[in-house]
């Protein structure tokens, strides 16, 4: 016998072997199906690149993951998973286009969501007139889902929640503020996140002094800035993105106002807001979705403290993941538990089982109202402090306290 | 009242940052007549020419600016030399179209080497300003004004003074008698694309210690830079002066207008813009072609 024909026997004989021992197991290994296709016109290129590429971070997480389970088992048949981007280029009304294209050429069953509330709006379009479900994680704009949209479902807290936890927390501190200076970029998101502070804050005895909105990357919020002075507040609120944020945050410091607390609805809770201000980042507070402190108790998938080391494991990084990748891992888990309830591949019974999930999982509960939207996890509120971001709000999943009042600027 | 002279402050301070970035691309326009859509990635080279000094070797923005006009000059001279020269004489589209390709390449370098990560300049003198009673100026900004006049300062002492600059302005009023002298078109035009890049550099050098870095940052300083040209003329160095500062002031005025809204800012600057257009085609202190 040759080398070859040895080759075969030796090969023949374990394959016999691997049947037999699988044979033996108690339950039966699951057949392959069919490759199930997900499709994704994510932000790549672009303004929004960044935001993007965290986005796609959190979804390829669970994809190695998942093509290490061998795919999602639907009524006992694994089928494996293909993943397939496209670079929107930050652009919403491509991003729709792409997603057109995902679905027809690249024949994609089933969607996760672009980065961006204005992009989201513009894929709802498509996933609705297609009738294929999108489970999204990067728009918060509660007027995507204000539309009547059947098969579009965010697994983020809806915008009005970003800041109102801050207030929350505001009213629990001494001296208690009460005054607050709303600042607000002009895009849909933005806008709603400071409709809601200035609707709230009253309730909670405080008084909004200034509410005024910029264009999305003002060349110059300094001259806005100015205005608020004078006034004195004992809250900067901004809500924005991360440009804005490290924008307002210098700003500040130039012009040398004081506030008790500084909080900016996106940005300070990614790394890049810290390497930008170095210490002028300290004392700033944010809303966060989700922050590698919380506590919850997964139903499957991995714990907090697993899914921290997956991320440092794949990505090198020394950080913990920030929010924008853990969401986008959530909406992946929703898709997953879905297409495993509905125990079928069919888009109408995924989209309904999606309507009736309700599992819980690294990032908190995923559950969503009638309009796809998840009302039922809640925000908390981070600070830097010393340039290390702590939860300090709500107290049973803080792992810090407040530093308050924030110092004047000359005595950081 | 010091609310209004605080806002007036703020915006010339923002119009020195307008006049610093429209310097170069004015030059390029007025004399090779291109107008060049790859200017805003040339102020962002310069900014992470910056960056990169800064935190790698600790340079002080502001001494880290000769750096940025010198790479800049030198990228500026091999795309003009390499590229842009093959269309030169070509129809406007023809350079528009290569300007725009060549702003898209550099783009996606930058994203390839930088990532999109937000970068940003922040010495330790970040944010200190002088006070006089309510208003506050900041010595960055002040600083960055400073800078952008004696750049302007400096381009119009090339072009007036010098023998480079003669050979360049005479090429810009006719390049056909410019040849006939002895000048050396080609080397003129490189030349003249690469000091209006090398103006873009510097500028950039100014912009981080203002705002985020990103690859795509850049795009806007495009766009604002045709606003400025427009709005105070053509062909000399007091228009850009007189465009940017008064591009700075509306763009802030506009953004503070009690009772105005977030969309107004920009409504406002070009609806001035169109109006300039309309009554006064040439700018506002432009010569007529």
């Amino acid at each position: 016998m040759d080398m070859k024909g040895k080759l075969l026997v030796t090969l023949v004989a374990s394959a016999l072997l691997a049947t037999a021992c699988g044979g033996a197991a108690t339950t039966p290994s699951p057949s392959i199906g069919s490759t199930l296709v997900i499709g994704s016109a994510i932000s790549l290129t672009g303004s929004q690149a960044k935001e993007g590429n965290l986005a796609k971070q959190g979804y390829d997480l669970w994809y190695d993951w998942i093509k290490a389970q061998g795919g999602i088992t639907v009524n006992g048949v694994k089928h494996p998973v293909s993943l397939i981007y496209e670079d929107d280029q930050s652009k919403p009304d491509l991003s729709a286009t792409l997603l057109e294209k995902l679905i027809t050429a690249e024949h994609a069953q089933f969607i996760l969501g672009p980065y961006g509330s204005a992009a989201t709006a513009t894929d709802a379009v498509i996933a609705e007139k297609d009738g294929i479900p999108m489970v999204e994680a990067n728009g918060a704009a509660q007027a995507i889902f204000s539309k009547g949209y059947k098969y579009t479902f965010g697994v983020l807290s809806p915008a009005n929640k970003y800041l109102t936890g801050v207030i929350d927390m505001a009213a629990t501190l001494s001296p208690k503020p009460t005054t607050v200076a709303m600042l607000s970029a002009n895009d849909n998101f933005s806008v709603e996140v400071a409709k809601a502070v200035v609707e709230y804050a009253p309730s909670k005895g405080m008084q909004v002094v200034f509410n005024k909105s910029y264009p999305a990357a003002a060349p110059d919020v300094s001259g806005l800035l100015s205005q608020v002075k004078p006034l004195n507040p004992d809250i900067i609120l901004n809500s924005g993105h991360l440009a804005e944020a490290i924008a307002i945050n210098k700003a500040a410091k130039d012009l040398n106002i004081n506030a008790k607390i500084f909080a900016y609805s996106v940005g300070p809770s990614t790394p890049d807001f810290v390497d930008a201000l170095g210490k002028d980042a300290n004392f700033v507070y944010d809303g966060s979705q989700w922050t590698p402190q919380v506590k919850y108790t997964p139903q499957f998938y991995l714990t907090v403290n697993q899914y921290v080391l997956a991320y440092k494991t794949k990505y090198t990084a020394t950080a913990a993941p920030d929010y924008h990748v853990a969401e986008s891992t959530a909406a992946c888990l929703a898709l997953q538990k879905a297409i495993e309830n509905a125990k079928s591949l069919d888009p109408g019974k995924v989209r309904d089982a999606l309507a009736s999930l309700d599992v819980m999982t690294f990032f908190g509960e995923l559950k969503f109202d009638s309009r796809g939207i998840n009302v039922f996890k809640p925000m908390v509120v981070e600070q830097i402090q010393g340039g290390v971001h702590f939860t300090v709000y709500p107290p049973n999943v803080a792992n810090g306290q407040p530093q308050y009042p924030t110092p004047s600027w000359s005595q950081r | 009242m010091s609310q209004l002279l605080q806002q007036l402050v703020l915006g010339l301070l923002l119009g020195g940052v307008y006049v610093s970035v429209a310097l170069g691309f004015s030059l390029v326009w007025g004399i090779l007549n291109i107008v060049n859509l790859a200017h805003g990635a040339f102020v962002i080279i310069g900014a992470y020419v910056t960056w990169v000094l800064f935190t790698r070797l600790g340079v002080d923005p502001f001494l880290s600016l000769p750096v940025d006009a010198v790479v800049l000059f030198a990228v500026g001279y091999g795309l003009q030399r390499g590229l842009i020269n093959r269309v030169i004489r070509a129809p406007l589209l023809f350079t528009f179209l290569l300007t725009f390709g060549i702003n898209l390449v550099i783009v996606s370098l930058l994203l390839l080497i930088f990532s999109p990560d937000f970068r940003s300049v922040t010495p330790s003198y970040s944010g200190s300003g002088l006070s006089l009673g309510a208003v506050t100026i900041p010595y960055i900004g002040l600083a960055r004004l400073g800078v952008a006049m004696l750049l302007a300062l400096l381009l119009w002492f090339l072009l007036n003074r010098t023998r480079i600059g003669a050979g360049i302005q005479a090429v810009g009023a006719d390049r056909d008698a410019a040849q006939l002298v002895g000048i050396d078109l080609r080397h003129v035009y490189a030349l003249t694309f690469a000091i209006g890049a090398a103006f873009a550099g510097v500028a950039g050098g100014l912009i981080g210690l203002q705002q985020s870095i990103t690859p795509t940052a850049g795009d806007p300083f495009t766009l604002q830079s045709f606003a400025v040209v427009i709005l105070g003329g053509l062909g000399r160095v007091s228009a850009t002066i007189a465009g940017g500062l008064l591009f700075g002031l509306i763009q802030v005025l506009g953004l503070n207008a009690p009772g105005l809204g977030a969309g107004y800012s920009n409504a406002i600057a070009f609806a001035v813009l169109v109006v300039v257009l309309a009554f006064r085609p040439q700018g506002l202190l432009g010569r007529l072609a």
